[in-house]
């Protein structure tokens, strides 16, 4: 069974063309281990970026009672799934006191962290582990992939804002206080990855005529062993260092383990595909050459939404556009994201910005969507959700943090209550964040960040 | 903290804030590689220094700060969560020198004390603790920063695995790109774990063909005959990873190491794998190992031990690393073989011998072309009806000028003021175009021309910086401005404070009817905004006459006439782009200064600190000494102390 999944899944990926089916995902199966209790579908979390804030006046809803039938303009493309979606007012930013010159700097990097890098060690990444990825370590534990993380730019932009390190400005995701996580910006790389890469296997030897699938695991062994004698002859930063490529090494083996796992339930996931309970796999168009930022994100979106369906992960975070350079062409204007924002209330500029917040949402609204149309288990994959569309800026023309925009989408299998907003929820973003990763399943303590509480009004 | 002296944001006399470093001048104006050597005189100056700034802080900025601050920054009140109380107690910590760059910062442009406050310093006060701030520096023990075993970048690793299998560099094209110089992460996530991985497999499937396929050169360079019996393959294969190792290492592998390989080796082999087979995986072990992916030292530390000098492999591989972006070739290794590299005269030699090679193109693919801000022109947004000549060859003939003239100074051993005011360039057909000057060039090729006009030449005036200082539509004249206060002159600019009240509100209808000149002066009239636009702006209107992507012009895009005139502080007025690059290339000091500083900090894959400053102004004032040549710029930066030396983190 096994290798027969292996060569199918090769044979299909021969066919990698303009269009890609995924007619053998069928057989693949949820990684829950089998337990002889019912089938129920996991919950997953996604977030997707947007930078610089919202026009306030076309974002915030005005009234609960009108929410649903009336909601601003920048929801537009959300509008006939408005009781899929639940809008937070009263969402207070990560405070930036002692780093205010670095507004952009930190309005990603603080956006699922909560927390504000350490002052005084400014130069390197000091922060906090992110939600996404305190996710990945829970709900991920199981899948393929702990976690998939996509941007649309390249994390390379090097502008320095209060001395604080580059990385910063580009990253949201962070897999510890010193790490941050790189996202991939090329759709076929993602799909490579989510769906074709068993790197521990006769795959990644290749010619494996003569050799198991484990020689590549076997020799991993050796090298990891190789790396541990030359540790000892290390002093204590360059210790650490190595450690990090030790845990490469072991993330890369669990990975390999879950997708055995997987393997092990294909049954459980076959049968709901069988008997109609679940829809088929979707069908994702990987453009070639460089697409419109549309059809990029719409891709992107799309990868996610397949990565979920296939249960390949749990977790995912899309980086929309990051704070720097980015125009949008297609909407009949080259003006940057960056400038409009400091509009100074030019009703030209605030109708430019209304367009781009828009045009973000829609990009949302295509995956969740897409999400609310397949069927899983005893819902939709948008029941079984949780998905926040945000910023880390209120408002880019003065730079505010005091209420930041986020529209919270799906179910989350039964705890999360859509179709709402709630006008004051006086809490903060890492009361946000927690008060999601709870309501994913995952046990915190306490909230994360500078969170203080867990919110009581998802539900 | 970065190395910029944020204090003089707002001033623009040069060498204000500087203390004064005669004193080191003179001990260091002998221009060489060797006469950095020169420590002990230099640690007896540091250490008068640092006695003055302790002097100094005792007598009168301990006295400032409980006069001027303490009420409100003191033990009880901690306005705007700033405190000096812990500063006051070790004032020279490294940990509160942004804290005292932050005080000095707020103090010169009299935000602090507000105004409100009863007692005010006096302006000489101000200078005193300007001083003292800048003079911080010199207490700081000398130390060259941590270099703890760093990962190849992506451009490092490609250019590794051609070099060493000779495939093509595109093999690693789907790592994600990353930041490299100061503001490397230097960590390895389980995406890059992931990659290098599938990168060693693919690279191998070119090195080794297929059992029963005939083989490829690079296999018979590795493999020129098999082994004659079954007995002789795990022989055979040491003497291969040997080989290899010692190459992909960049230093002689251990005994233990090679046993790691011939273990793999075995591995396949006990399976029956054909020898080829498992040389194949053999390799890949080499090609994961982190002694490959990562700079590893030559050899175990002493126990105790703080600080070392580099040993002359990881040495050679730092050096080929930076000025090739590659590992080092036979000739460094068989250097560092001998332990002589790290000798002046060696070294200087490699240093002339490597910046010679074509493969030094890649310290300005690297350094170069961020520090000018132009890496990302091939990707930027312009505006295609306005700018349809901006195309993918176009954008590469403009990368190119830049970095030809880079080239041509460095060749040249040249001053670095050329790079600034110059009276050639270097151009193509498209871009002959883009100067207005046609007849000067055609084709695809660049070549080398004479510029008649002198607002050209340099580059302030240079189509690729002023196409990546505008926006997709129109040119920024405060985007110019930054960049040559930045990235020219290594001053910083505060971002503009948020939530500025919006100029219309003064006169909508009047706002409307300016031009982009008269509305940019606005910031002028605005205290807060005038303490930086009164230099910034005047900067980028000089440079008005070049359009969005570097043209000539005399008409603004709102059709006005373009007036390229100004003044900076100082008295110094200039009516044209020529003779504004003539005022900041006479700046020549700051420009060399900041070009070193940046380099350095490059070199090292950090921001620098503390000590870092003390040892950019030794090597500036080298630089000068010896006609701010470039290649001395080079040299002295891969002779420095924390070049050549580590601390080893706790």
């Amino acid at each position: 069974m096994r290798k027969n999944w292996l060569i199918d899944r090769r044979t299909c990926l021969k066919g990698l063309g303009v269009a890609l089916a995924l007619p053998l995902l069928e057989t693949m199966g949820w990684a829950d281990p089998p337990s002889g209790t019912a089938w129920k579908p996991p919950v997953r979390l996604g977030f997707m970026y947007m930078p610089h804030g919202v026009i306030e006046t076309a974002f915030w809803p005005t009234d609960p009672a009108t929410f649903l039938t009336a909601p601003p303009p920048a929801w537009d493309a959300l509008r006939p799934l408005m009781g899929q979606c639940l809008a937070l007012k009263g969402i207070e930013g990560v405070p930036i006191t002692g780093l205010g010159g670095a507004p952009h700097a930190l309005e990603l990097s603080t956006w699922l962290t909560a927390t504000l890098p350490d002052v005084h060690r400014r130069d390197t990444i000091h922060i906090a582990i992110s939600a996404d990825q305190i996710a990945a370590n829970h709900i991920g534990a199981n899948t393929a992939l702990p976690s998939l993380e996509l941007a649309t730019m390249p994390q390379n932009h090097k502008e320095n804002q209060e001395g604080l390190n580059e990385n910063y400005y580009s990253h949201c995701s962070f897999s510890s206080s010193t790490q941050p996580v790189p996202a991939e910006t090329s759709p076929a790389n993602a799909f490579k990855r989510l769906f074709t890469s068993r790197p521990l296997t006769a795959a990644a030897l290749g010619r494996g005529a003569t050799a198991g699938d484990d020689l590549d695991r076997s020799m991993l062994d050796l090298v990891l062993g190789g790396a541990k004698d030359l540790r000892g002859g290390l002093s204590g930063g360059d210790q650490r260092k190595l450690d990090e490529y030790l845990e490469g090494i072991r993330t890369l083996e669990r990975r390999v383990a879950a997708l055995e796992r997987q393997q092990q339930t294909a049954a459980a996931r076959a049968a709901a595909a069988a008997d109609g309970s679940a829809s088929a796999t979707i069908h994702v168009d990987i453009p070639e050459g460089k697409p419109k930022l549309s059809e990029y994100m719409r891709v992107m979106g799309d990868l996610i939404v397949l990565a979920f369906q296939t249960d390949t992960t749990r977790v995912a975070t899309l980086i929309g556009s990051t704070p720097n350079g980015i125009s949008y062409p297609e909407l009949g204007f080259t003006d940057e994201h960056h400038s409009l924002t400091h509009h100074n209330f030019d009703p030209v500029k605030v109708d430019k910005l209304t367009k781009i917040n828009q045009f973000n949402i829609a990009q949302f609204a295509h995956i969740v969507t897409r999400m609310h149309e397949l069927r899983e288990g005893d819902g939709t994959l948008l029941d079984h959700s949780i998905m926040m569309w945000g910023s880390g800026l209120e408002d880019g023309n003065k730079h505010a943090r005091k209420n930041l925009p986020a529209i919270i989408a799906g179910k989350g299998g039964g705890t999360i209550r859509p179709g709402r907003f709630v006008p004051d929820c006086q809490g903060n973003q890492g009361d946000l964040v927690s008060s999601l990763l709870v309501a994913a399943g995952i046990p915190l303590e306490k909230p994360i960040g500078i969170g203080t509480k867990f919110l009581t009004q998802l539900g | 903290m970065v190395l910029r002296r944020a204090a003089r944001a707002r001033s623009w006399r040069p060498g204000h804030t500087r203390l004064a470093v005669t004193a080191l001048v003179t001990l260091l104006a002998m221009g060489s590689a060797a006469a950095l050597a020169a420590e002990p005189a230099v640690e007896a100056t540091s250490d008068a220094l640092r006695a003055s700034a302790r002097q100094a802080f005792d007598h009168d900025i301990s006295p400032f700060v409980m006069t001027y601050c303490e009420r409100c920054h003191g033990e009880n009140k901690r306005k705007g969560d700033f405190t000096f109380v812990n500063a006051l107690k070790d004032p020279f910590a490294v940990a509160y020198r942004p804290l005292w760059k932050l005080a000095i910062t707020k103090i010169h442009a009299q935000d602090m004390p507000p105004e409100q406050a009863e007692k005010q310093p006096a302006e000489h006060e101000r200078a005193v603790i300007a001083t003292w701030v800048a003079s911080l520096k010199h207490l700081s023990p000398r130390d060259p920063g941590t270099f703890v075993i760093r990962r190849l970048s992506k451009v490092e690793y490609a250019n590794s695995l051609h070099d060493l299998f000779d495939v093509d560099p595109q093999i690693a094209k789907d790592l994600p790109d990353e930041i490299f110089g100061a503001g490397y992460t230097n960590t390895i996530s389980p995406l890059l774990m992931e990659e290098y991985l599938l990168v060693a497999g693919a690279v191998l499937d070119q090195v080794i063909a297929p059992p029963g396929a005939p083989p490829t050169a690079a296999q018979l360079r590795l493999i020129p005959a098999l082994p004659a019996a079954r007995s002789g393959t795990a022989e055979a294969a040491r003497a291969i990873a040997a080989q290899v190792a010692r190459r992909a290492y960049r230093r002689p592998p251990t005994a233990g190491e090679l046993d790691v390989l011939l273990k793999v080796f075995a591995l396949a082999d006990a399976r029956g794998a054909p020898f080829s087979e498992a040389v194949r995986l053999m390799l890949k072990a080499v090609l994961v190992s982190p002694q490959f992916l990562f700079i590893t030292p030559d050899a175990p530390v002493a126990a105790g031990a703080t600080i070392v000098p580099l040993g002359d492999h990881q040495l050679a591989a730092r050096l080929s690393y930076l000025l090739w972006a590659t590992m080092p070739d036979d000739e460094l290794d068989r250097l560092a073989d001998a332990g002589t590299l790290h000798q002046p005269a060696v070294l200087a030699a490699q240093v002339r011998r490597l910046l010679a090679d074509p493969r030094a193109r890649a310290l300005f693919d690297g350094f170069g072309a961020q520090w000018l801000g132009i890496d990302k022109l091939a990707d930027k947004a312009f505006d295609e009806r306005k700018f349809p000549q901006m195309t993918r060859e176009l954008r590469t003939a403009m990368y190119d000028e830049a970095r030809l003239l880079f080239d041509s100074v460095l060749r040249g051993d040249r001053s670095v003021r050329e790079l600034i005011d110059c009276d050639y360039t270097f151009l193509n057909g498209p871009l002959a175009a883009v100067y207005g000057i046609p007849d000067a060039a055609s084709g695809p090729q660049l070549r080398r021309v004479a510029l008649r006009d002198a607002n050209r030449g340099g580059i302030l005036a240079m189509p690729a910086i002023l196409a990546m200082t505008s926006f997709p539509n129109r040119t920024s004249p405060v985007k110019r401005g930054v960049w040559v206060l930045e990235q020219v002159l290594g001053e910083s600019t505060p971002p503009p404070p948020p939530n500025v009240p919006p100029l219309d509100k003064q006169d909508p209808a009047k706002v409307a009817h300016l031009t982009l000149r008269q509305r940019t002066e606005l910031h002028r009239s605005d205290a807060v905004c005038a303490s930086c636009h009164k230099i910034l702006d005047p900067i980028g209107f000089g440079l008005e006459n070049f359009d969005a992507i570097g043209r000539w012009r005399t008409q603004d895009e709102a059709g006005g006439a373009v007036d390229a005139s100004g003044e900076l502080p100082g008295d110094q007025r200039f009516t044209s782009p020529a003779e504004l690059k003539r005022i900041i290339a006479g700046r020549q000091d700051d420009f060399c200064r900041n070009l070193t500083g940046r380099l350095l900090a490059y070199a090292l894959c950090r921001q620098l600190e503390g000590y870092d400053e003390v040892v950019v102004d030794q090597l500036t004032a080298a630089i000068a000494n010896d006609g701010y040549r470039l290649q001395s710029l080079v040299m002295a930066v891969v002779t420095s102390y924390p070049f050549l030396n580590r601390r080893l983190a706790d």
